[in-house]
């Protein structure tokens, strides 16, 4: 058990990935949050009125709030004052195609393994790839269009598209929603906007990727996905961050809108900087994610492995008000040193025969917390209305926590709810039937976790099942014995 | 909720007893602090809103009705309209009453507003009584708590009821209120090592708004369990803490809460391995009728080093009207590696299926319907010991239903 203790350590120990910094010229805005900085903001995308003006009620509004204290978080104080909200790698023009992109950018990508490179582009995924800021470039635009498919940053459909945009931002996530998504609403500098016409497939998997370079800048970016009647799309995120000894702050918006009959699935694989060993730097994950089942039959799956973050406060939800409405919510969420995550969902049922399923998976280790903390409700007209959650936890050593806080409210007495979680170690028989068949103990320990994320993953796209079952090898291959 | 404390009469009214500068402590904290709302996670579910609306006078009438006699026999002591007359007892051997010496509650802590009624208790009781068991008891003991139909006071008892090592026995709070008051019981019960205490809440109230606070230390390889049956009340609040404090203490919750319409009842327990070695069990259920609202919090927490912990917490409920609430919350917060951990919780609604096997072996709606319930509800009962309490238990839930 010793033995496998000090593998897990050295294989922990390994280096973050992801941890280099681009050297490259930054557009930034002078540290600091006031009108002027938004306007600012506003001004360098070129924003109409009606944008500015929301931006400044979400920025009044958040004047009036205080962060949230009720997560089993320790939350060191965050100095709104000295973040610089926009940062942007410095270049003429916005690029008209990937050719135009500074090759430093596309190199930074490229070592990510972000499929931006015309030979990468083989993998058949578009990406919208986001640095800092602003989106440096989507690919498959041509190809999208043909399908009537709109996937752009989100400044381009401010510009291209601001009636949809009018109709829709803000409409699953209100400004006055919580603080962090109030400040998203005032600062947001970019992201990605995805628009599925009625009745289409999206003929590829789409995808951001989104990376923090600059120093003592955030990341408040915003995503917006409307699926119109009959349409589906797979969209999937990815993220990651220089290793810093200073803590910075990524606070996201996402709201989806699923119309009658349509269906997202929205994955991501969550990799910030974790901070090192001993709790220093790391990046602060306050993000806001919700979908709403608008129209009847339509159906939204969250799924999302988060391996990174000093600090992780996500709690992907469903309003599922549409009759027949489904919601799903897969999650595996990894804190290891002194990461510390309070993440789970939210199934609002509304409608009637909705659906929801919850499919939640902690691992802690090292000095970690980690909490599951998750809402049913079901409202008084959601008849027939189901629920099934599953929360299990895995400790790995003993200085680490697991909780879970679920909240279950029913005003229905058709609906139905299920809730089970458990929390456990991986157990030495498990380990040891393994060993007894051959397998030395770092495969047994990655079999057995592989195992108990399995049902998460299989819910993942090919490509980032892939690369999700490595990020958590990387981080736990051999953890238990 | 400044409106409850606006309405509490001022410091300088405080009783000025031998217990006086604990009282004007409480009442400092409780008017720093104020009363919990909704936005107060443990009252999340639950308002003392009804609190503002009432007016309570500070003593109440010096009768109360006469508890309910029950099926076995028993020592009983009476605590009418929430005190106790130390005159009128009979105490069985072994047993001893007496007033709470203020050093016990100097230090007391219940933290900020979400332990605001028993710092009200605190600034407040009228008595405060130490229960000592010092020999194993041949019949259960009862605590008979009882208040009249015109009884609309607010009282605070106090009880810190002890068990001396090795002891067993069984403890029954015969809860019957029938007035409109307010009743803030703050309980705590001590099990030294070895002993084993059988502890049984059985409650039907009126009007009354009831909170109780109940913290329970379990000392090395001592035994607590409680079986509850709340038969619902206007605003009940129960609290009820676990403390597993040495290797070996075992704690075990069996409760049933069956809530009509008007009522509100919310039961918020706490499992607390503080060492490893403990084990723990616990299966709470609500059936809700009509406009009630019920909710029920159970917690398990294992703390840092307690390894080699067993936990497990069940919840079934049903909802059984269209107008009826059920709120839970089961929560584990875990610190511990070698450990197991579960909890299991539903809410739902009795089975067609089972109700047409019923229905079709002959039995009327009304009687299958009561019968499925009575099924459902009695299962925590069933590890009630003696069979005569038991007995007594499930009889009572059959009257409700």
């Amino acid at each position: 058990m010793n033995q496998t203790t000090q593998q897990v350590e050295k294989v922990i120990q390994q280096r973050y990935k992801a941890g280099f910094f681009t050297d490259i010229e930054s557009d930034q805005i002078r540290a600091g949050l006031d009108e002027e900085v938004i306007a600012m903001i506003s001004a360098k995308k070129n924003e109409p009125v009606w944008m500015l003006e929301w931006r400044l009620k979400a920025f009044h509004h958040w004047q009036t709030m205080t962060g949230p204290n009720w997560a089993h978080l320790k939350i060191p104080g965050i100095d709104f004052q000295k973040i610089h909200y926009y940062a942007a790698p410095k270049q003429k023009n916005r690029p008209k195609s990937l050719d135009d992109v500074d090759p430093k950018l596309l190199e930074t990508f490229d070592k990510l393994g972000v499929p931006l490179h015309e030979r990468a582009r083989l993998a058949g995924v578009a990406v919208d790839a986001v640095f800092d800021s602003v989106s440096v470039g989507t690919t498959f635009q041509k190809e999208l269009k043909e399908a009537g498919v709109i996937f752009c940053s989100f400044s381009e459909a401010v510009q291209d598209h601001p009636e949809l945009i009018r109709e829709y931002l803000g409409s699953v996530v209100p400004y006055t929603d919580n603080y962090f998504a109030a400040l998203n609403s005032a600062v947001f500098s970019d992201g990605s906007f995805v628009y599925i016409p009625k009745g289409t497939r999206c003929p590829m998997e789409l995808s951001t990727y989104f990376r923090i370079n600059a120093r003592d800048t955030g990341q408040f970016e915003r995503t917006l996905i409307i699926a119109e009647p009959g349409s589906h799309v797979s969209y999937l995120e990815g993220c990651t961050a220089p290793m810093r000894d200073e803590n910075q702050l990524h606070a996201a918006v996402v709201e989806l809108v699923a119309l009658e009959k349509a269906q997202i699935k929205y994955s991501t694989v969550q990799n910030w900087y974790p901070g090192d060993e001993n709790g220093k730097g790391g990046i602060y994950n306050f993000v806001t994610k919700r979908g709403d089942c608008r129209g009847d039959d339509s159906r939204i799956s969250w799924t999302q492995v988060e391996t990174g973050s000093a600090i992780t406060w996500k709690y992907p939800s469903c309003i599922l008000r549409g009759d027949r409405s489904a919601g799903e919510f897969y999650s595996v969420a990894l804190t290891h040193n002194h990461q510390q995550a309070d993440t789970g969902t939210k199934m609002i049922h509304l409608g009637k025969n909705t659906t929801s399923k919850v499919i939640s998976k902690g691992i802690s280790a090292g000095k970690s917390n980690n909490s599951y903390r998750g809402l049913v409700r079901m409202a008084r007209r959601a008849d027939n209305a189901r629920n099934y959650t599953q929360c299990d936890s895995l400790l790995i050593g003993k200085t680490c926590g697991a909780h879970t806080f679920p909240y279950i409210e029913s005003s229905n007495a058709t609906a139905k709810i299920e809730h089970e979680a458990t929390t456990s170690r991986i157990g030495d028989d498990q380990l040891f039937y393994c060993r007894a068949r051959g397998l030395g103990e770092e495969d047994a320990v990655a079999m057995i976790v592989d195992g108990f994320c399995k049902e998460v993953f299989k819910e993942l796209p090919m490509e980032f099942a892939v690369e999700a079952k490595a990020l958590l090898e990387i981080s736990l291959e051999g953890a238990v014995g | 909720m400044s409106a409850i404390l606006n309405k509490l009469a001022p410091e300088s009214e405080l009783a000025d007893d031998r217990y006086g500068d604990i009282r004007r402590r409480a009442h400092q904290r409780l008017m720093q602090y104020g009363f919990p709302d909704l936005k107060t996670e443990a009252w999340k579910y639950t308002s003392l809103r009804v609190l503002e609306k009432r007016e309570l006078s500070a003593t109440g009438p010096s009768e109360a009705g006469q508890p309910a006699t029950l099926p076995f026999e028993a020592d009983v002591i009476p605590m009418a309209n929430g005190l106790i007359d130390p005159d009128r007892l009979n105490l069985p051997a072994g047993v001893r009453l007496e007033p709470m010496a203020p050093a016990d509650l100097i230090n007391l802590d219940y933290g900020d507003r979400a332990g605001a009624m028993a710092w009200l208790n605190l600034a407040r009781f009228e008595q405060a009584w130490r229960l000592v068991i010092d020999a194993t008891l041949e019949r259960p003991l009862v605590l008979a708590m009882t208040s009249s139909s015109d009884f609309a006071a607010s009282v605070h008892p106090r009880l810190q009821i002890e068990l001396a090592a090795g002891v067993e026995a069984v403890l029954i709070e015969q809860q019957a209120d029938r007035g409109a008051g307010l009743i803030n019981i703050v309980e705590d019960i001590a099990l030294a090592r070895g002993s084993k205490l059988r502890h049984v809440i059985q409650r039907r109230n009126a009007d009354s708004i009831w909170v109780q606070r109940t913290r329970v230390t379990v000392s090395a390889d001592a035994d607590y369990r409680c079986h509850a049956l709340d038969l619902g009340g206007r605003l009940v609040r129960q609290d009820l803490s676990v403390h597993l404090l040495e290797a070996g203490a075992n704690g075990e919750i069996d409760g049933v809460a069956f809530i009509d319409s008007k009522q509100h009842v919310d039961w918020h327990t706490a499992i607390d391995h503080e060492v490893g070695h403990t084990n723990s069990r616990e299966s709470f259920r609500i059936m809700a009728d009509g406009t009630g609202v019920g909710v029920f919090n159970g917690r398990i927490h294992i703390q840092r080093g307690a390894d080699d912990s067993h936990s497990d917490l069940n919840t079934a409920n049903l909802l059984l009207s269209e107008s009826a609430r059920i709120n839970i919350k089961p929560e584990l917060e875990i610190y511990a590696e070698e450990v197991t951990a579960s909890h299991g919780a539903t809410i739902g609604q009795l089975e067609d299926s089972a109700l047409f096997y019923l229905r079709t072996r002959g039995l009327p709606v009304d009687q299958a319907m009561a019968l499925l319930k009575y099924g459902f509800a009695a299962a925590p009962l069933e590890n009630a010991e003696p069979e005569a309490l038991r007995d007594w238990l499930t009889a009572e839930l059959e009257t409700v239903l």
